[in-house]
């Protein structure tokens, strides 16, 4: 038996759903390449956790658009909203299928898989340990980029997610970070997340 | 050998140009309707037909590759990625439609999609800029003139801008950004000077 959440009407605005569906569906479309390129599983679950996250929110939109609508011309106003919606949703199964074929084991071509990591920067996945020295700290303090050369591009925290997290962003305990970077700073990001690295080096 | 490694090189590359073409795609289409412009709707709808020209060419390489029945998932993950970017740009060609449905964007989708952004604009780069020979990272031009690259046309060729990209003699750069900004970009890429400010 297929088992799925039930989803309820939440009074939201179209405006705050629709930009988050925007955005994790694209943070989306880089994982997923990045999960079946650089063959990791722990990415493709994350991307899995989207694409339900973008499913709950296509269908509290789609009931906050029909409540809106209260003549034809705000008929005519909404569709272009929710054609939106919809290809912001497709995009999020297409990025969801490349994942399932990561778990599934149906590999990219190790060639091709060499070649592409020259030209791609790597996505990957850190967890905050309450003993690290990024917690407590914004990503602003932090410097990550110009330090180590890597971008966290979105922070999962406690089943919320924060995509493209401004300077003054805290990092806190328990966090999944997503960062974009070099193998080298992708390394470094792991141990400083992971507390076995205690300094940031300028 | 020589040729699988040719053939090799030559289905990353395709698959490279399929990805980053489908993700510029998305770019413009929402652009697109952010600035209700015709132009670049009709632009997504071109480059539409341009990915299912690459799609197919890519699926054909990988078909004719010659691989062993032991080789047949690493093949498999490969033809569904190119079915992937292809999905990407249809989702961008839909949103590209609204505009040229003449369906004015909701103001929703203005707010949603930018902000700040006011004009897009495609400027050339001349040998005497510059920019030629830079690294779009150290090219600055967000901080420099306000504007952000959205794509890069060199030849017939669409490129996805990344941090490393390399600006050469004749790219069409587009970007969007304020409309002050825009004189700034153009005089950049032709290789004038601007004005401090």
């Amino acid at each position: 038996m297929v088992r799925l959440e039930k989803i309820e009407y939440k009074p939201m605005p179209i405006r705050d759903l629709l930009v988050q569906m925007k955005d994790i569906s694209e943070l989306m479309i880089d994982l997923a390449y990045s999960a079946a390129l650089f063959h990791s599983r722990e990415l493709a679950e994350e991307v899995l956790e989207l694409e339900r996250r973008v499913d709950t929110l296509a269908y509290i939109l789609e009931m906050n658009a029909m409540l809106a609508a209260r003549d034809a011309e705000d008929a005519e106003a909404l569709v272009g909203v929710y054609t939106v919606a919809a290809a912001a949703n497709k995009i999020s199964d297409a990025a969801a299928d490349i994942a399932g074929n990561v778990l599934r084991e149906i590999g990219v071509h190790p060639i091709v898989r060499e070649a592409f990591r020259k030209v791609e920067e790597q996505l990957s996945r850190a967890e905050v340990n309450p003993n690290s020295i990024l917690a407590g700290k914004t990503l602003r303090e932090l410097e990550l980029a110009a330090k180590i050369g890597v971008d966290i591009i979105a922070i999962r925290r406690k089943g919320e997610w924060i995509i493209n997290p401004k300077g003054g962003e805290t990092i806190n305990a328990e966090d999944i970070l997503i960062a974009r970077g070099a193998p080298l700073g992708i390394e470094e990001l792991k141990g400083l997340a992971g507390g076995t690295i205690q300094k940031l080096e300028d | 050998m020589a040729s699988t490694k040719k053939l090799f090189r030559n289905i990353t590359n395709k698959l490279v140009e399929l990805k980053d073409t489908s993700e510029i795609m998305m770019d413009l289409a929402y652009s697109s309707v952010l600035l209700n412009s015709r132009e670049l709707a009709e632009e997504v709808q071109e480059l539409e037909e341009h990915v299912d020209d690459l799609h197919t060419e890519f699926e054909l390489l990988v078909l004719s590759s010659g691989f062993k029945p032991t080789e047949s998932r690493d093949f498999l993950g490969l033809i569904r990625l190119g079915v992937v970017a292809e999905r990407i740009a249809d989702a961008a060609a839909e949103i590209s439609e609204v505009v040229l449905r003449g369906l004015e964007p909701h103001p929703i989708l203005k707010l949603v999609i930018e902000e700040a952004e006011e004009t897009v604009t495609r400027v050339q780069v001349t040998k005497k800029s510059s920019l030629v020979g830079k690294k779009l990272r150290d090219a600055q031009l967000p901080e420099e003139t306000g504007m952000w690259v959205l794509a890069i046309r060199r030849g017939k060729k669409w490129l996805r801008p990344q941090p490393n990209s390399v600006i050469k003699t004749g790219d069409f750069l587009i970007a969007s950004g304020y409309t002050e900004g825009e004189e700034d970009l153009r005089k950049l890429a032709s290789g004038q000077t601007i004005s401090e400010v």
